[in-house]
């Protein structure tokens, strides 16, 4: 059964419908707007900071090139090469005019672009963290509801336990977990490694399984808990009592109604969660061989790679933050209650 | 409060755990029955006599290793909790109180802290500023601040609108009278739930971080490097991250555990619900003479 409108009398309904349009409209344009505001100065600082990292951290280029014996004159050669001998704010923005171009600038190991790097890398990150994001909505969803629904019962009292059990569990934990029964016991996944989709969807897939699972159950968890919660807490509104008076069926009222209104902080939670994956995909890139984002964060970081660690943090932030747009326009798409400006 | 979380079965677990991993922490070294160095001569041994949890690669006895490494998880993911409530909570207070610029500077800035992903960023951090793990648990810290500065401000906000606080300004109270006599015993109870739960946030990023093989140099034991160890040794001994990764498992779980044991006792429903359970005990053992109810009521 669809949630379709009732059939009510038109010459009092069409009025309303087109001022809520409107209002709907000037709503998704003031979360735009209001998610664009927050985003310039996020973005201000962070690159700042990140850019302030190389000044801090005393890393040079010519350490990496040149080894730890070189000679003055040969430092001094390979820094101003890089441009390193110039004032930190001219630096600073010459750096920030290149990320406003999508230029992250080259890497001081090999000189490659680092943009091109990232890319690279990207397509292996959002597809396990798409799919990871996948799975943490559908399973979050379905306990989350189940739990709420059949609430007091057994159902609710083992989706609790087992959800509880999930969320304290750390992604390489559960990584290192399904790789020894999946992977190394029973041999239905292949333990390391990345196919891409254009080489085949099976392989695919396969490969992306078990880093995408492993990444998911904090998603899982963290949503069907807050579902439980609101679900749970918009049938106790009288509204909800209202439309039972009124005679609605149940799923009508749970679709019209209960969940409309219970959606918001788990989906307000997604958004949340986004920054955590992204920084748990630096652990489960590394248990399961995957070179995406994560796996070059964490290299380049270790190789004292400093543009490459720039790159990878403003990428990841311009990644959080669109997330966060997207999430934030759902919301006010499906809640009535995100009118009221929370 | 201890009194009262203590009053429930879930506040007495989830003490009972940390207690012991702050045993492990402080002595934890002094117990490790061998040296948690010594390499031995049989390299992934099963658990035995003589090596409880069995042996490493090397031959080094784990659970030594587990024992030694316990001191570094605790003290980084209690530098990443007290970091953030330094510098979380008393911005959230004072935001309330400070004016309007105050409130949006710092506003602007929780949100930014919380669009950043905190383990790259640790990562990112330790490795450009030199291995050690304190730096990057400050920093860390610093990120996961926004928490606390919510929580302390959500608190303050409702409180500053209540009739007491108002008369209190009313009748010429300086801020930090008010703050220190009204605010603060309605900001502690949601800041202690925030601080355990953080603790819990800090154990996994320590572990993760450790890991990663980030922040401690290679011989020394952590709980994270024993796992990344034990990862390419699963086809002969698939059993062994079971010791460290429960380890990370329970002491996480106790902290949330006694997270949702301070929320649920704190505020007014709390102390309703500790009232009740304690007439309901007290009824059930009408026969001995009940001590009178301790704490609590006011």
């Amino acid at each position: 059964m669809t949630t379709t409108e009732a059939p009510a009398p038109p010459d009092v309904r069409v009025p309303a419908t087109t001022a809520r349009t409107r209002h709907t409209l000037g709503r998704v344009l003031a979360t735009l707007a209001r998610s664009v505001a927050i985003f310039v100065p996020v973005f201000l600082v962070a690159t700042f900071v990140t850019f302030a990292l190389r000044s801090l951290s005393g890393l040079s280029p010519a350490r990496i090139q040149l080894g730890e014996e070189a000679t003055p004159e040969a430092v001094a050669r390979v820094e101003a090469h890089w441009g390193l001998n110039r004032p930190f704010l001219v630096q600073y923005a010459d750096w920030f005019g290149g990320v406003l171009h999508g230029q992250l600038g080259a890497s001081w190991t090999n000189g490659a672009d680092i943009s091109t790097l990232i890319g690279l890398g990207l397509g292996v990150s959002l597809s396990v963290a798409t799919f990871a994001l996948l799975i943490g909505v559908v399973a979050g969803f379905a306990l989350g509801t189940v739990a709420a629904l059949r609430r007091t019962t057994w159902a609710d009292r083992a989706i609790t336990g087992f959800v509880t059990v999930i969320s304290v569990m750390p992604a390489f934990v559960v990584g290192i977990v399904l790789v020894a029964v999946f992977a190394v016991g029973l041999h239905l996944f292949p333990s390391a490694g990345y196919v891409p989709a254009e080489q085949g969807f099976g392989p695919w897939l396969a490969h992306i399984t078990l880093p995408a699972v492993a990444l998911s159950f904090d998603v899982v968890a963290d949503v069907a808990r807050q579902l439980r919660g609101s679900l749970i807490g918009a049938y106790r509104e009288n509204y909800v009592t209202g439309a039972v008076v009124r005679g609605l069926s149940p799923r009508r009222i749970f679709f019209g109604h209960v969940l409309r209104n219970g959606l918001g902080p788990a989906l307000a939670t997604l958004g949340l969660k986004f920054p955590a994956l992204v920084g748990a995909s630096v652990v489960t890139e590394w248990i399961f061989g995957l070179q995406g984002f994560g796996r070059f964060a964490n290299d380049s970081a270790q190789a004292g790679d400093v543009p490459a660690v720039q790159g990878v943090l403003v990428v990841s932030i311009v990644l959080v933050v669109a997330f966060n747009l997207l999430v934030n326009l759902v919301l006010a798409r499906v809640t009535p209650t995100a009118q009221r400006g929370v | 409060m201890v009194r009262r979380v203590l009053s429930l079965a879930t506040g007495r677990i989830a003490l009972a755990v940390l207690t012991v991993i702050a045993v492990l922490a402080l002595f934890g070294p002094l117990l490790a029955p061998q040296n948690p160095l010594a390499t031995g001569d049989h390299p992934l041994a099963a658990a035995s006599g003589a090596h409880w949890l069995g042996t490493d690669y090397l031959g080094r006895d784990v659970l030594s290793r587990l024992l030694d490494g316990s001191r570094v998880s605790v003290l980084g993911s209690l530098e990443v909790a007290f970091t953030a409530l330094a510098i979380g909570a008393v911005p959230g207070i004072l935001s309330v109180h400070l004016g309007r610029v105050f409130e949006w500077v710092t506003l602007r800035l929780a949100d930014t802290l919380v669009a950043l992903p905190f383990l790259l960023f640790a990562v990112a951090v330790i490795a450009l500023l030199g291995n050690g793990l304190s730096q990057a648990m400050l920093v860390t810290g610093a990120l996961v601040s926004p928490l606390f500065y919510r929580v302390a401000r959500a608190a303050t906000l409702a409180v500053a609108r209540s009739p007491y606080v108002e008369a209190a300004i009313v009748s010429g109270a300086s801020i930090g009278w008010v703050v220190r006599r009204h605010v603060w015993a309605k900001v502690l109870p949601p800041i202690a739930v925030a601080l355990a739960q953080t603790v819990g946030v800090g154990f996994v990023i320590v572990s993760s971080l450790t890991f990663l093989g980030i922040g401690v140099q290679p011989p020394a034991p952590t709980w994270g490097g024993l796992l990344a160890s034990d990862l390419g040794y699963l086809s002969h001994q698939p059993w062994a991250p079971l010791a460290p990764a429960l380890l990370i498992m329970v002491t996480v779980w106790a902290c949330n555990l006694l997270a949702d044991a301070i929320r649920d006792v704190s505020g007014e429903a709390g102390r309703a619900l500790v009232n009740t359970r304690k007439a309901r005990a007290n009824r059930r053992r009408e026969a001995d003479p009940a001590p009178a109810p301790a704490g609590g009521v006011r």
